[in-house]
């Protein structure tokens, strides 16, 4: 209580700007600017899913839309909208720019 | 909790457990925790010429995480109960 | 706001909306099902009612010729933990 805190910042100067897309930020960043954008969803079991992005939660349990199942390079199945269980995800990866 | 209570209204029923090991076991229910863990008494194994070594078994314990699936009785599961139930319980959830 | 999502918060909504639907469920092992959603949890546990499964086996020594055995339930639970993807009939 008594010990001397220093003074709080200036709150009225600039606040750091926003990091540059793709190139920096935290993976929360990342997750966050990829929704609603296509995406590669790659399974520990190799299976990628592409889609469009619709949300995801901490567990990563995915909502894909417009989605294709791809088994070693070729198409396996078409899927108006899935539900992927986090636990089964290797990866995500942009497959647009962001 | 929701399934858990299914389970629960379903004891004294007969029910077939398959494990993920592909056994299959058909028993009554006798109880049922919150892991899921479930006894089964008077039990029966599918193909017991394929498991012998369960032929002298007459009740058991199954670890809830073992499990596969559940056969369950379709006339003791009333299934619009169970969609509000589970439309409370996502409600609920997406509160905290 | 994202402007492709069709009013779904999180991943979860997608499981509710299907609920009284034919779902199609991937499980590990090679196994998929088709059933009427009837309840499910945080864990994707699942209880389905007029559950067609389809179990694919691959033959290892027929150069990979796959088998396919089918069999119908009436009302089933499914542990959460073998559910790889759950997949609602296509809202249009």
């Amino acid at each position: 209580m008594e010990e001397s805190t220093p003074p709080p910042p200036p709150n009225e100067s600039s606040p750091p700007p926003p990091p540059p897309a793709a190139t920096s930020g935290s993976p929360t960043d990342f997750l966050k600017g990829v929704v609603g954008k296509r995406v590669v969803v790659r399974l520990t079991s190799g299976v990628d899913y592409k889609g469009v992005l619709s949300c995801l939660d901490g567990y990563m349990n995915i909502a894909l839309e417009q989605t294709e199942e791809h088994v070693n390079g070729t198409i396996t199945n078409r899927y108006g909208d899935t539900f992927i269980r986090g636990n089964n995800v290797l990866y995500i990866s942009a497959a647009e720019a962001l | 909790m929701l399934i858990f209570s299914v389970f629960k209204t379903l004891t004294d029923q007969t029910v077939t457990v398959e494990l993920k090991n592909d056994l299959s076991i058909t028993g009554v229910l006798k109880s049922v925790d919150q892991f899921l863990n479930i006894r089964l008494d008077s039990i029966k194994v599918l193909d017991e010429t394929r498991h012998p070594h369960m032929m002298a078994v007459k009740n058991c314990f199954i670890r809830g995480s073992v499990v596969r699936y559940v056969q369950l009785p379709a006339e003791h599961v009333d299934t619009q109960l169970l969609e509000d139930a589970t439309r409370r319980e996502a409600a609920a959830q997406a509160k905290r | 706001m994202d402007p492709s999502s069709s009013g779904i918060q999180e991943p979860f909504d997608l499981i509710r909306l299907s609920l009284s639907e034919r779902v199609f469920v991937k499980l590990r092992g090679d196994r998929e099902l088709s059933g009427i959603l009837h309840a499910y949890d945080g864990h994707m546990n699942l209880i389905l009612s007029d559950v067609e499964e389809t179990i694919m086996i691959v033959d290892e020594e027929g150069q990979g010729a796959v088998n396919i055995a089918k069999r119908k339930m009436n009302m089933l639970f499914v542990r959460g933990d073998g559910v790889i993807l759950v997949s609602p009939p296509s809202r249009t």
